[in-house]
């Protein structure tokens, strides 16, 4: 996020595969995020993204292939066979947040003890300091009234937002966003937007799998589209949204940008 | 008539022999709150080490579930007196472990504690079972991607929202298992079964019988209403407020 660390690539992935039984679901995915870079992945569902993401914080670990987080190797690849050890958990998911489609509040704590819980618990902060550190981040999205609501007594919108204050909370140097808006009311998709926006400019490393092209092409540094687990093309939102190279990127902005 | 209410209602009887019937009831009260909590942290923990993750803790998972099968079929009377006749010929046990008498109660009191709690436990490690698969896997997830151990998401995520759920379940095993108190009177502990049945042996009249059952009532029924209500209450969650997207 400093200017100094601009630039350096703190994500990167080699040849990731992942498999549900028979299904192939990621087929060897290439791809570099710089620090503060904003990605949209984008593709037709059953395309991977959603798995791409859950392989990246290894809520899914790949099968094949390695990932680097700020140059560490995240999973040992195929065969290093120590089960659930191999994997370093505590060193990915303390770096890197997610935010998922159904937003996944803990529906018996209030918003402000959703973004707590996490902080007292695995970053040890004292009450005090994860309450002011949770207030400070739910008025950054637009919460400082919902404080002590609980989740069923927010819309869709404000839960989502809380979902993304709770991730800010553990300070991720990564951020990926799983369909945030898909299942939003279409009036209530903006105010999600607009909060992943200011987060964008505030110079946040993003990964957002999204089906919104308007806020991809506004938004995001680079575009990557998917289908049948390969990243088919990649760019700047210009080049990918406006002028796909590739068939199947015309065929699939050809069937999202028609209504 | 008269001759089936002198039988069975006999007020007159009921008040005399009302300090008897009382004390073998107050026996009954105490061993369900003691089982009954005993019973409710053991099916916690086996629910839980039923649930650990990992190839490594295969082994707990498999004992854990062989337990709850077999305590699921086994009667409790049988249990009880198993435990009863043979846990006292266990010589290398020490004297207090085979003849427990515990806080001045007997040891009858305490081998039914123990049949009833091994019983129920496994019946209630089912009901929180129940419990914990009814909340939606998400929640895990959010949990530990936010960082938290299996253990910790499990404690502060998912048991406060699986208890939630079967307070009401939980508490009608509790009623049935006030009720299967009354088993252990086969092994001589004087709780309100026996009682009744000495005075109703001696008397051929068995209104303190009727009147232990009365008491019963007193216990149980208002616990059936709770259980209602609070099934009312879990049930309107759902139904009040904004769509939530976890239950479609």
């Amino acid at each position: 996020m400093e200017g100094s660390a601009a630039g350096e690539a703190i994500l990167s992935l080699r040849g990731v595969c992942k498999r549900f039984g028979d299904l192939e679901v990621l087929r060897g995915v290439d791809l570099e995020v710089k620090r503060g870079e904003v990605v949209c992945v984008l593709g037709p569902s059953g395309s991977g993204k959603s798995t791409l993401l859950r392989c990246l914080n290894l809520l899914e670990p790949p099968e094949e292939g390695d990932i680097h987080l700020e140059e560490r190797s995240i999973c040992k690849g195929p065969g290093s066979g120590t089960g659930e050890q191999s994997w370093e958990l505590d060193f990915v998911r303390q770096r890197v947040g997610i935010v998922f489609q159904q937003f996944n509040l803990f529906p018996h704590k209030t918003a402000l003890e959703n973004v707590t819980m996490a902080q007292e618990k695995v970053l040890g902060r004292s009450k005090s300091e994860a309450r002011s550190k949770g207030a400070q981040l739910l008025e950054r999205v637009g919460l400082a009234d919902k404080l002590d609501q609980y989740p069923e007594r927010l819309s869709g919108g404000q839960q989502q937002r809380v979902a993304i204050a709770r991730a800010l909370a553990m300070d991720p140097q990564v951020m990926l966003f799983d369909e945030v808006t898909s299942a939003l009311d279409p009036e209530l998709v903006k105010e999600v937007l607009d909060a992943m926006r200011e987060l964008a400019e505030e110079g946040m490393t993003m990964i957002v799998v999204t089906h919104e092209i308007g806020f991809a092409r506004e938004v995001a540094d680079r575009v990557v589209f998917m289908d049948e687990g390969l990243i088919v093309e990649q760019g700047p939102p210009a080049q990918v949204i406006d002028a796909p190279r590739e068939e199947r990127t015309k065929k699939f902005l050809g069937l999202v940008l028609e209504h | 008539m008269e001759e089936f209410l002198k039988q069975f209602f006999d007020v007159g009887f009921m008040v005399d022999h009302f300090d008897e019937v009382l004390d073998g009831f107050w026996i009954t009260v105490q061993l369900s709150v003691i089982s009954g909590t005993l019973a409710l942290v053991w099916g916690l923990i086996l629910a839980t080490l039923r649930q650990m993750p990992g190839k490594a803790l295969m082994p707990v998972r498999f004992l854990t579930i062989a337990y709850i099968d077999v305590f699921r079929g086994v009667p409790l009377l049988l249990l009880i007196l198993i435990i009863a006749g043979g846990v006292p010929a266990l010589d290398f046990l020490p004297e207090s472990v085979r003849l427990p008498e515990w806080f001045g109660k007997p040891d009858s009191f305490w081998f039914g504690v123990l049949a009833i709690t091994i019983t129920y436990g496994a019946y209630m490690a089912e009901v929180y079972r129940a419990g914990i698969e009814s909340v939606p896997p998400g929640q895990m997830e959010a949990a530990r991607s936010l960082g938290m151990n299996h253990g910790q998401a499990m404690r502060n995520v998912i048991l406060p929202q699986a208890v939630r759920k079967v307070i009401a379940p939980l508490l009608n095993d509790f009623i049935a298992l006030t009720k299967d108190t009354t088993l252990v009177s086969v092994i001589a502990l004087n709780e309100v079964v026996l009682v009744g049945s000495d005075i109703q042996s001696e008397t051929f009249n068995s209104s303190a019988l009727t009147l232990g059952a009365l008491l019963f009532l007193v216990v149980t029924l208002p616990l059936a209403r709770l259980v209602d209500k609070l099934i009312a209450r879990e049930q309107s969650r759902f139904t009040r407020g904004a769509p939530r997207v976890e239950a479609l």
